[in-house]
């Protein structure tokens, strides 16, 4: 156990200190701050369109971040052979994977807390959608107003976490198995399927209607194109679920139960890749 | 006679190539055994599948066939490193990070306690604890050599293999790091080192290994050695020295190595 923390903070330093990990980071921080300058092309919702524009530029970096961090961080180490001083140490290689794996996880949660604190002090400083959560008591000259983002914002920031960690994952299996370069496509195709996989599904579903009281299929796809896109849909993870912008835009709060659901949803889909992913490091040739 | 403290039996490692995964022998059916407080030496042409042994018995690859162990477990078996350490060929370290950071990190991994004294104390005899506060990308390929070498000794290991721990130094530091490997042998170290500079074999070697095309030709104690590339070269009084080699333990190795690629 004492390794695998090691590892994480060793991992994560290395992470934090690549110039991938900054480029992301600074790129998103420049989009968030112009968020401001994109909402002012409109004269109503100036509001939504920020939180629009600002949680897009969290998740698509975040999700960058997972991706190509992901597909190289055992990757290079294998490539540019700083894994041999590791794994020769008395440390088992699930061990070393463990904090590899939990150090890239610190580095998402680390990149997505710091652009939501900058989006947090763009919202302050705009004073638009965010909610007072209370004052001091006592005389009314002490009083004072603590600001807080809305609850499906601080959500969408969770499922943000959630699903970069698991796209993550998904993008260290691949790099296990294939190039850096093909592991980061197949993860972006992975993330891609995944968004789309549920309204494809909905497409193909029959089209019905109640014609003189009877429910009558009007139109139905062809069977084998409805079995793939089912097939697909049911494998492939979904990966829309994490997307609530529409929920954080008009401030609509998220139950506590769909919370729950959608993180373990992630999180039992993190775990199958990271166990296969052990599998296949713990047989690999490392030369 | 000593404890053997690394045993290679029947191992034999193949490559798969080419579209069809054509399997290719790297290392055929090699048998060695590794006596404890002795530094042999591995010698071999390029391609000879030094490296893809070294690998195979600090456990970065797995045989295809046969068995290594190490103190007792099998090279697979973490604790088969509990008392290794390893400098591969020219070592790397991640960006960004600190000398003294990147040993420090290594010192966790151990499974013994290891205070900051024995942490400089390896960066002191590996020559590097000047520069432990120089990020390890701005380090030289002799400075990053010297801070693997430091990870390698951090623990007081009994085992050190170094993959062509010479290889890519300039005169000072190949005379630099030939007395740290002098110094660890005076403590007793089972040391295995793999080159294919020859003049590396006597100077430093109590026995020698010698690995041509993957399948092990000789392997010796010095003494025996020299005496068969004695015996070798008043045999073969006409031939012509090549350039570099100037003692009959080179000639004999460096003949030896020749005819063997060949077959």
């Amino acid at each position: 156990m004492k390794k695998i923390l090691y590892g994480t903070a060793y991992s994560f330093k290395e992470i934090k200190n690549s110039k991938i990990f900054y480029s992301f980071l600074i790129f998103a921080l420049i989009l968030i701050s112009g968020s401001y300058f994109v909402s002012q092309t409109s004269f109503i919702n100036q509001g939504r369109i920020m939180v629009d524009f600002s949680i897009f530029a969290i998740s698509i970096f975040n999700i960058f971040i997972g991706i190509f961090i992901g597909a190289s961080a055992v990757y290079d180490d294998i490539e540019k052979k700083s894994i041999f001083l590791t794994i020769t140490r008395p440390l088992k290689r699930t061990e070393y994977l463990i904090g590899r794996f939990l150090g890239l996880a610190a580095a998402i949660i680390f990149s997505t807390v710091i652009m939501m604190l900058i989006f947090y002090a763009v919202l302050l400083i705009m004073h638009k959608f965010i909610v007072p959560v209370g004052y001091s008591a006592g005389n009314v000259k002490d009083k004072f107003t603590f600001y807080s983002l809305p609850q499906p914002l601080i959500i969408q920031a969770l499922f943000i976490i959630t699903e970069s960690i698991f796209i993550a994952s998904a993008a260290l299996l691949f790099s296990l198995i294939t190039s850096k370069a093909l592991a980061s496509i197949f993860a972006i195709l992975v993330f891609f399927i995944g968004n789309v996989s549920g309204r494809m599904n909905d497409l193909i579903m029959p089209v019905k209607k109640i014609i003189n009281g009877k429910i009558v299929i009007v139109h139905q796809a062809n069977h084998i194109l409805a079995a793939i896109v089912h097939f697909i849909y049911t494998v492939l993870p979904n990966f829309s679920i994490f997307n609530i912008s529409s929920e954080a835009a008009y401030k609509v709060n998220i139950s506590a139960g769909a919370i729950f659901y959608r993180i373990i949803y992630g999180l039992s889909y993190t775990v199958l890749l990271f166990v296969i992913s052990s599998l296949i490091f713990a047989g690999k040739d490392i030369s | 006679m000593k404890g053997i403290m690394i045993e290679l039996k029947n191992v034999t490692k193949y490559f798969r190539v080419g579209f069809f995964g054509t399997k290719k022998n790297a290392v055929e059916n090699l048998s060695l055994s590794i006596e404890e407080g002795k530094v042999t030496g591995f010698f071999g042409p390029n391609g000879a599948g030094k490296s893809t042994t070294i690998k195979m018995i600090v456990g970065l690859i797995n045989p295809s066939d046969g068995g290594i162990k190490i103190n007792g477990y099998d090279a697979s078996d973490y604790r088969a490193r509990l008392k290794l350490g390893y400098l591969p060929e020219n070592p790397s370290f991640p960006r960004g990070l600190k000398g003294i950071e990147i040993i420090n990190y290594y010192s966790k991994l151990l499974d013994k306690r290891i205070n900051k004294d024995e942490i400089y104390d390896a960066l002191k005899l590996a020559g590097i604890f000047y520069a432990k506060n120089i990020q390890a990308n701005k380090y030289s390929k002799g400075m990053t050599q010297r801070l693997a070498l430091a990870v390698s000794i951090l623990g007081d290991p009994e085992i050190l293999i170094f993959d062509e721990p010479l290889s890519g130094l300039d005169p000072i530091g190949r005379k630099e790091f030939k007395d740290i490997i002098f110094k660890l042998k005076e403590r007793k170290k089972t040391i295995f080192f793999s080159s294919h500079v020859l003049a590396d074999s006597k100077e430093l070697c109590d026995s020698i290994a010698v690995l041509v095309n993957g399948r092990l030709i000789k392997n010796k104690d010095v003494a025996d050695i020299e005496k068969e590339a004695e015996g070798y070269a008043e045999k073969k009084k006409d031939y012509r020295l090549p350039a570099e080699y100037s003692t009959p333990l080179e000639i004999y190795l460096y003949d030896l190595m020749l005819k063997n690629r060949k077959n």
